[in-house]
């Protein structure tokens, strides 16, 4: 067991949790912030997706005492970041399950580069899946949410 | 127009008699445990909270709470519940129930539209609530694309028979005749045309009518007129999902919850041998580990715990009756019985091979089994028949087992099958706790009831005057099998469409004019629309090809798809599928929208990626390096096209799927003078 600190969302937290245990457990079962899902554990999905000092992380596959810097999930977006606000006029979601990592990518893509080509797009959110399918609307989201429609 | 000799009265005080009124009731009414854990969200577009499960363990459900501010006179909480699909307090806030399970689907955000339209409610003010597993809304076994097919009329005349009540008491009030009234959103308006009721301020004066049955009530408005339903509607639980706060069953807790994984045989049907018990225990946060039916639980403090403490386990399991089984081995028995086409007509034997649900959430259940009665937590599409497992596994009355619905984060059909509520509740009452079961992305992958392997054979006539016969051989599939979205329609849809395409080629016609000639009207309507916004004849780039196909899945919804593809060495890339439905009155058109461009995408999946295979008794495939999902960058521009129509609504969820397959194959035919014949489709 080790002690582990993170600052969450701006929230500065102490928790004693296994050496080994992924950010992603940390989040859910000893922090409450089960908007970051589990989707499949070893980093293909991107369910799991929180920023770290704004860079997109797979909370799956990163040990929490790894952790240096600022850890921001998709609590921390408030539900009225400009990505999110995108998401809600393109009527995004369907079943929901994998938006949260949908979000927290598009965000920290357009936090890096505002106005990304259609390459860079598919770069960043090529990771991400959506068994529902709903890419087509996530494509239209980032556009609106990059000003570009 | 109610019935006024069936009311029993209750006496109130009546607004004419001045300030202070009486709270509500109606006899008569059905009141209606609704479900406080799962979400109720509101239409509006800003996140609602949503009940935490944390504070309710009780196995009876309260109903939701009333809105507190009121700027009326009299109670504050007065609700009225005209019947058991919605609820309306004094503030004039609405909450609607929903009955059918939310997969994606948008059921809960067309539920409330509908109701809204005939109760003439202000749709700002509505919101929705989760009903559990109840026989008294009817069947809830959500599939078969059903909800709004079965359910239009009765969720009309449940918002029928509110306005029915709030009208007769307003007529009440005003001492006018009912027939002379009218409403406008949310307000009942006197025949002088001046004077208003809202519907907030009649229940806070008391409503003494009983409302009428459900099945008495009439819709009274000509879909011409609808202002809710046919608008383009965001979905009510959107902002949630957004803003991560949306809880899904494996985002539960409950006091005293206990962490569940089971290491599972990785062949079927066999058992577990030898484990380490010790190694398990050993992990700190461990607690106990079970032996059960499908394998060995490790249960834990939180769900690292569990899933070390599994690995730590090192089960030596039993190959199990299946061993040796192979999916080529099936797929070869399955070419070797199916029967050879008569000399007069052309045909041809195409391949669909086990496919797996791939849900992002993968299965799971929360189960807590007390003394005295259970509650369980599940992503399930079939709550009734979860409620009756529980059931027959605890032996509790039914009045003591309550099965909530969270949102469920897909499922397909996999939703239908109760083994995770199985689990969950056997390890409850084993360890006398709260049990959140999980199941792993491989647990999932493994463990589906699969699309079946299966080898359809179409033939039609060698001129192509009619359209394909189609014959399925998919019998005695040995690994599970089940209900995977579109089920058999979609290897029906591949058969027939391709074969088609096959016909015309061999008698030099084009496809599109050959499907003209065979298909009835309402094909011909759907396919015409797809081609003409296709531009269907007009040139591509070389390499490319373009393709149509047309399916009516169970027969109730024509769907035409025109696919644009282009054919690079042995990559196959989908760049533009036009799709034209015909799903009668419209409910939410951008529902419409996006369970075509989904259905589309879950097809592709199918046709462009990974089968599951078996290999000795047990799947080859685990995760999504193997079991690969449509990525975003391959996504095709998809544009859907709703024939215009006065129709009895149908259902959208699972017709987007089975064109697809076949409109690709065909696309690859056009590039390339290939036919592919078997899914996934490989050149």
């Amino acid at each position: 067991m080790a002690r582990v600190r993170l600052t969450v969302n701006g929230t500065d937290y102490r928790v004693d949790v296994p050496d080994d245990i992924p950010l992603l457990w940390v989040l859910r079962d000893f922090l409450g912030l089960t908007g970051t899902k589990y989707g499949c554990g070893i980093g293909l999905c991107g369910a799991c997706t929180v920023h770290v000092d704004d860079r997109a992380v797979r909370s799956c596959s990163v040990t929490a005492a790894d952790v240096t810097g600022e850890i921001t999930t998709i609590e921390g977006l408030h539900g009225n970041h400009p990505v999110q606000e995108a998401w809600l006029t393109e009527n995004v979601p369907q079943c929901g399950y994998c938006q949260p990592g949908q979000v927290m990518t598009a965000a920290a893509l357009l936090a890096g580069n505002p106005r990304p080509s259609d390459t860079e797009v598919d770069d960043a959110m090529s990771g991400v899946l959506c068994r529902c399918g709903t890419y087509q609307r996530i494509r239209k989201a980032i556009e609106r949410a990059a000003g570009v429609t | 127009m109610t019935d006024m000799s069936r009311r029993e009265f209750i006496k109130v005080s009546s607004l004419a008699t001045g300030g202070l009124m009486v709270s509500v009731y109606l006899a008569g009414c059905i009141t209606k445990e609704t479900d406080p854990t799962t979400t109720t969200t509101s239409t509006t577009s800003t996140s609602t909270s949503t009940t935490t499960t944390s504070s309710s363990t009780t196995a009876t459900t309260s109903e939701p709470e009333p809105t507190t501010t009121t700027t009326y006179p009299g109670d504050p909480n007065a609700q009225l519940r005209p019947n058991i699909y919605l609820l309306i307090d004094g503030t004039g806030a609405v909450t609607i129930t929903a009955f059918r399970s939310e997969l994606g689907q948008g059921i809960r955000t067309a539920i409330a539209m509908v109701i809204a339209e005939e109760m003439d409610a202000e749709w700002e003010r509505v919101s929705v609530t989760q009903a559990p597993a109840d026989s008294d809304y009817g069947d809830q076994n959500t599939g078969g694309s059903l909800s709004i097919k079965n359910h239009y009329q009765i969720l009309r005349r449940a918002g029928a028979a509110a306005r029915e009540v709030l009208i007769a008491a307003a007529a009440r009030t005003w001492d006018v005749r009912v027939k002379d009234c009218r409403t406008e959103p949310g307000t009942v308006v006197h025949p002088d045309g001046e004077s208003r009721l809202t519907y907030g301020e009649l229940i806070t004066a008391g409503v003494e009518e009983e409302a009428p049955r459900v099945n008495r009530a009439k819709p009274w408005k000509d879909p011409s007129r609808f202002r809710i339903v046919g608008q383009p509607t965001t979905l009510v639980d959107a902002a949630d999902h957004l803003s991560g706060t949306t809880r899904y069953t494996n985002d539960l807790t409950l006091p005293g919850m206990r962490y569940a994984v089971i290491a599972r045989c990785p062949t079927f049907g066999g058992r577990p041998l030898d484990y380490d018990r010790a190694a398990a225990l050993a992990i700190p946060g461990v607690t106990d580990v079970l032996e059960i039916e499908k394998g060995v639980a490790v249960v834990a403090d939180h769900t690292w715990a569990a899933l070390q403490g599994r690995e730590a386990l090192n089960v030596s399991w039993s190959r199990g009756s299946l061993a040796g089984t192979t999916s080529a081995g099936i797929q070869q028995h399955l070419i070797d019985s199916t029967r050879s086409v008569g000399s007069s007509r052309i045909g041809a034997a195409y391949d669909i091979p086990y496919l797996a649900h791939a849900a992002l959430e993968p299965m799971g259940a929360v189960a807590d089994v007390r003394s005295d009665g259970c509650e369980v937590w599940a992503p399930t599409q079939d709550p009734q028949g979860a409620r009756r497992t529980v059931q027959n596994l605890t032996g509790f009355a039914r009045s003591a087992v309550t099965v909530h619905v969270p949102p469920v984060g897909g499922k397909f059909g996999r939703g239908h099958y109760d083994d995770a509520v199985t689990e969950a509740v056997h390890l409850s009452q084993a360890l006398g706790a709260p049990v959140k079961l999980m199941w792993t992305r491989e647990d999932d992958m493994a463990h589906d009831r699969y699309h079946p392997m299966s080898r359809y054979q179409a033939t039609a006539p060698a001129s192509g005057s009619s359209r394909p016969s189609v014959r399925s051989n998919s019998a005695g599939s040995p690994i599970p099998t089940g209900a995977w979205r579109s089920v058999g329609n979609h290897p029906t849809a591949f058969a027939r469409e391709s074969l088609i395409d096959e016909v015309a080629a061999a008698n030099g016609i084009d496809p599109l004019k050959l499907r003209m000639q065979i298909m009835d009207r309402a094909a011909r309507r759907v396919i015409e629309l797809a081609a003409e916004q296709s531009g269907w004849g007009s040139p591509l780039p070389d390499g490319w090809g373009r393709g149509i196909a047309y399916f009516s899945t169970f027969g109730v919804t024509p769907v035409a798809q025109v696919a644009e593809v282009s054919v690079e060495g042995s990559a196959i890339r989908v760049h533009r599928v036009v799709c034209a439905v015909d799903c009668g009155v419209v409910i939410n058109p951008d529902t419409v929208r996006a369970q075509m461009e989904g259905g589309i995408a879950f097809g592709l999946t199918a046709a462009l990626k990974d089968g599951i295979t078996i290999e000795d008794g047990a799947v080859v495939q685990s995760n999504f390096h193997d079991y690969r999902l449509l990525p975003f960058d391959e996504m095709p521009e998809v544009e859907v096209h709703i024939v215009p129509s006065s129709e009895p609504p149908t259902g959208v969820g699972e017709m987007g799927v089975p064109p697809i397959a076949p409109a690709v194959a065909n696309a690859v035919f056009a590039a390339t003078g290939i036919r592919l014949r078997s899914i996934p489709l490989r050149l």
